[in-house]
């Protein structure tokens, strides 16, 4: 009757019960879940619907000529896992490359890394990298673990709220609502973001900056806490290192000096920096304003630094909240469906990685494999000759899509798993039909550790499976892998290589999930992590230096466009733009720009404007709004018809390697 | 009661509240001591307006009687018979062949207000029933005493004596003569429109909200539960009228206490308090009748 499942969307993961029974149906959040509450954002309620389209993939297909044939399973499987062991034989494992996604469960992203090493590659990525990869790397370098420090029931207790890059009420809504009942009962909330986002309206600080500038306004925060002496001493004596070097670093950012990098008055950031640092616990949110940038592994560790010499870290109430898009990036990077990572975040080049090579029986590649981004270029020059890439749509989402088409066109055998026919599916040599989130077992991890059980409520349409299921299959055929007979004998297998996860079990999980660590230590899982010491012992500050983002406007190029997602919409739209009410709340691309900038080049609401960047341009119409300051535009990623991300160039992170979604310099044409 | 049950379900299938995981929810019963006596987590309005349905032709109705569903959910039901009964075939369907038999609530549930429209012991119902420490008082509409032959009958004024309990322990609202004071220009609208997430909540949980989105789908006309916080919501060619959030939350109180009240005469509000509990940023309900607006 009632099946209690996890919202498909984002990294908040509400848990919502659908009550089925004779013909009606009824949503609700569940009341007793910690993360929701019972609330539910129009997401959760009237994000359904996709589900069953008819245009779902109902039959396993194989590419003929221009067009597909149908094929049953047995035969696709076994012609792709052939054809795979035959660029593999011929060309090496470090010619196949897998693309797992966020959207997938744990035990669907453990598989499909350990078929890529089990083949002999290290080439695993998913779209964590276009998103939260410097989180992962940013933090593991400061704190030890990539991972928020708190719960989101734990926000309570926070006195002050510091959001930084993100736009919560619209991302992770139900998150931002909870931030808005505290910011009620008279809690201080500081925002820091280019747009004038919807909880700016509540906060008590709103500090507008200019896009890319986020280590000169995070450093001259702290150089007012250390000016004034509001750091946290006993902290930083005792469970942090490199402070000495740090704050010599932070001495050469006065506020008065950065305000004409970020446009901030220093009285705000004088006002931001008390509240921080005097007005504990303060708990600190990111999410994509942060990391999509060039130097955004970076700009995460300036937020470790913030919050280790406030000592805002360890206690109820404050912390590091990076905001995870897709409900399960956390999962999928704790699985280790990343190029550099094993499952549990064990380096590639580390001696750990001999614990694999115990459990799995074979030798286990040591070199760095191939980023996202990488792999579609090494597929251009012809390195990469196959790809097997699940639940994900590159030709919309990545940065400088015509790269990756030109890539895609290149490769001897592409295999997309998925549950709609996409843009990037429609190019691909097999396709395999997946069933939903909603038709499947198995356990997501949410944006503050919980892991999370989800449970069929559909049956898949046609033929289509779970993708546990069809990667079992194409492991046993391609490498003789085990026979795993449901999702949970997979998690039992996580629980042995992920001591995180090694307490958990589908058993105790249920209903309300929890929250990892969970192991011998803590049975019961770990609310506040790092509350005594950090898993590397000591917390490293990091100087960080400011260096302007890649592209600066300039008289050619006036204009910055920074990318994003807006509240109806997710990433490629596969899902979203097929549930009617959501894509009628956004039915089409459009670029918002500020109401002096449109007068001044005499654009009127709604008319169809050229935008056009150094890599790429596209049409798209103009909303006019006083939400975005002069100088910069908005653009949402999520329409084919405007595909923004040709605009973007080929700048990376050259720690993360993400590319920088969010400052690129473009013409506003009318 | 069980007795009660037993000869109602020869005629109907039988649902309840039952308990899933702490959560209480409705799903089919087959006795009597399945049903839990507690206040689901929802308003059951999917049993006569589906979530979501194609339109293109009437399904077979099955003849429902539903047990232990609140005063305030099925009085939603009354206010909506106004609107829509007899105009919309398909709640007029499932109305005629659904009973609802409504538990009244013996205590006032948190927040709720339903006392201040009258609850919770109905005027209107088809069977009613009060718990009372293992005894049940029961009150039956015309149409289905046939069911209540065997019972004895009490004297009226236990119903009486517990209505004016219940009062006591719940304070009335004052909704008299709010379509008059409530303020075009109230500074409420703004104050909410800053917090509001546009999630729909308020919506869905209403018992007595009843729009809904019309859209088709290949070979499929359907029909989807709709909110009219959304800024697409009755959107024509020319957008929507109502562009801005504060407006649209405006409207939505307007349309409950204001345009409901002159059309038919009625709230568009019983007082459930469900909006109220399931807005994720505490929007409360209770506030816009009780706000000073002369003040402003
Ligand atoms: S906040 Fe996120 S997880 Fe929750 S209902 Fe909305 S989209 Fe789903
Ligand atoms: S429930 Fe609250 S947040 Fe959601 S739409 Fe209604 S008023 Fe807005």
């Amino acid at each position: 009757m009632g099946t209690i499942t996890v919202c498909p969307y984002c990294g908040t993961g509400c848990q919502i019960v659908i009550n089925e029974y004779g013909s009606s149906q009824h949503i609700i959040g569940y009341s007793l879940s910690p993360v929701n509450e019972g609330k539910l954002c129009i997401k959760g309620y009237s994000g359904l619907s996709y589900n069953f389209s008819k245009e779902r993939l109902i039959k396993p297909m194989i590419r003929e000529g221009d067009s597909f044939r149908n094929a049953d399973w047995n035969e696709a499987l076994n012609y792709s896992a052939s054809r795979m062991r035959e660029i593999i034989s011929k060309y090496g494992p470090d010619s196949v490359a897998f693309q797992s996604s966020a959207k997938c469960t744990n035990e669907e992203n453990y598989l499909m890394q350990k078929i890529a090493r089990m083949a002999g590659t290290n080439n695993i990525d998913h779209c964590a990298r276009s998103c939260h990869s410097p989180t992962a790397l940013g933090l593991i370098n400061t704190i030890g673990a990539g991972a928020a420090t708190g719960s989101i029931g734990s926000l309570e207790d926070t006195r002050t709220f510091f959001i930084i890059g993100t736009n919560t009420t619209e991302q992770h809504p139900i998150i931002g609502a909870k931030i808005l009942r505290e910011r009620k009962k008279g809690k201080n909330l500081i925002v820091a973001d280019p747009r004038k986002i919807q909880l700016s309206t509540s906060a008590n600080v709103f500090l507008q900056f200019k896009p890319g500038s986020d280590i000169a306004l995070l450093n001259s925060i702290m150089f007012v806490i250390l000016k004034n002496n509001w750091q946290d001493n006993d902290f930083i004596n005792s469970r942090t290192q490199g402070f000495e070097e740090f704050r010599k670093e932070i001495e050469k950012y006065p506020p008065e000096v950065t305000e004409e990098i970020t446009g901030v008055n220093p009285s705000l950031v004088e006002e931001a920096a008390m509240m921080i640092a005097k007005e504990r616990p303060a708990a600190i949110f990111y999410a994509m304003g942060i990391t999509q940038h060039i130097h955004g592994t970076e700009n995460v560790m300036d937020v470790s630094n913030l919050a280790l010499i406030t000592g805002n870290i360890g206690v109820r109430g404050s912390g590091i909240f990076p905001l995870r898009g897709q409900n399960n990036v956390q999962g999928s990077s704790d699985m280790g469906a990343l190029s550099e990572f094993y499952p549990g975040y064990v380096r590639y080049d580390s001696d750990n990685v001999k614990k694999f090579e115990e459990l799995w029986g074979k030798k286990m590649p040591r070199n760095r494999g191939l980023t996202l981004s990488e792999m579609f270029d090494a597929a251009a020059d012809g390195k990469i000759k196959a790809i097997y890439l699940m639940g994900e749509n590159p030709l919309i989402t990545e940065a400088s899509v015509s790269k990756v088409e030109e890539g895609i066109n290149n490769l001897e055998l592409f295999i997309v798993q998925d549950i709609f026919l996409t843009l990037t599916a429609a190019k691909a040599h097999v396709v395999f039909p997946a069933a939903s989130s909603l038709e499947k077992e198995g356990t997501f991890t949410n944006t503050e550790r919980r892991i999370q059980k989800i449970s069929p409520i559909y049956k898949p349409p046609g033929e289509a499976k779970p993708d546990w299921w069809i990667l079992k299959e194409f492991g046993k055929m391609l490498l003789g892998m085990e026979d795993y007979s449901s999702p949970e004998m997979i998690f039992d297998e996580i629980r042995k290589v992920i001591y995180n996860y090694s307490g958990a079990s589908y058993d105790n999980i249920f209903p309300i999930g929890k929250q990892w660590p969970i192991n011998k230590d803590f049975p019961e899982g770990t609310e506040i992590m790092h509350s005594k010491s950090f898993p590397i012992g000591r917390g490293k500050l990091i100087p960080v230096p400011f260096g302007y983002p890649a592209e600066r406007a300039d008289d050619d190029y006036r204009f910055i466009m920074t990318t994003g997602r807006n509240y109806y919409h997710w990433h490629s739209g596969t899902m979203t733009r097929r549930t009617d009410i959501l894509e009628r709340e956004s039915p089409e691309p459009y670029v918002e720009i500020n109401n002096d900038d449109a007068m001044m080049l005499k654009i009127r609401n709604g008319q169809v404007i050229t935008l056009e960047s150094r890599h790429g341009s596209i049409k798209i119409k103009a909303r006019i709004t006083d939400k975005i300051p002069s100088g910069i535009v908005f653009v949402p990623f999520h329409f084919v018809e405007a595909r923004v991300n040709e605009l973007v160039g080929e700048n990376y992170d050259p720690i993360s390697k993400i590319p920088e979604f969010k400052v690129v310099a473009v013409k506003v044409i009318p | 009661m069980a007795k009660l049950f037993k000869s109602i379900s020869e005629e109907y299938d039988t649902y309840g509240t039952i308990s899933e995981q702490g959560e209480i929810v409705f799903g089919q019963v087959r006795g009597f001591k399945d049903i839990v006596d507690g206040r689901s987590k929802y308003a059951p309005k999917e049993f006569l307006i589906s979530r979501n349905e194609n339109i293109l032709y009437l399904p077979k109705i099955e003849k429902k009687a539903v047990f232990g569903i609140r005063s305030c959910d099925l009085k939603g039901f009354y206010i909506m018979d106004r609107q829509i009964y007899g105009k919309d075939p398909f709640y007029t369907a499932r109305r005629d062949n659904t009973l609802f038999i409504n538990f009244v609530c013996r205590e006032p549930c948190e927040g709720g207000f339903c006392s201040s429209f009258g609850g919770p012991v109905l005027e209107e119902y088809q069977i009613q029933v009060i718990p009372d420490g293992g005894k049940y008082l029961v009150m039956v509409s015309e149409e289905f005493e046939k069911y209540m032959k065997d019972f004895k009958v009490v004297e009226n004024n236990e119903i009486e004596k517990f209505r004016k309990d219940f009062d006591n322990k719940m304070e009335k609202l004052p909704v008299e003569g709010i379509e008059n004071r409530i303020k075009w220009n109230s500074k409420l609208w703004k104050e909410y429109a800053s917090i509001c997430i546009s999630c729909g909540a308020c919506n869905f949980s209403c018992p007595t909200c009843y729009c809904f989105d019309l859209y088709d789908r290949e070979d499929e006309r359907l029909r989807e539960w709709d909110s009219c916080i959304l800024a697409g919501f009755t959107s024509s060619s020319a957008g929507n009228n109502r562009p801005e959030l504060d407006e649209r939350l405006r409207q939505r109180f307007y349309h409950k206490y204001v345009y409901y009240k002159k059309s038919k005469d009625v709230y568009l509000c019983t007082g459930c308090n469900r909006c109220t509990e399931d807005c994720p940023v505490d929007i409360d309900i209770k506030e816009v009748i009780t706000h000073d607006y002369s003040k402003e």
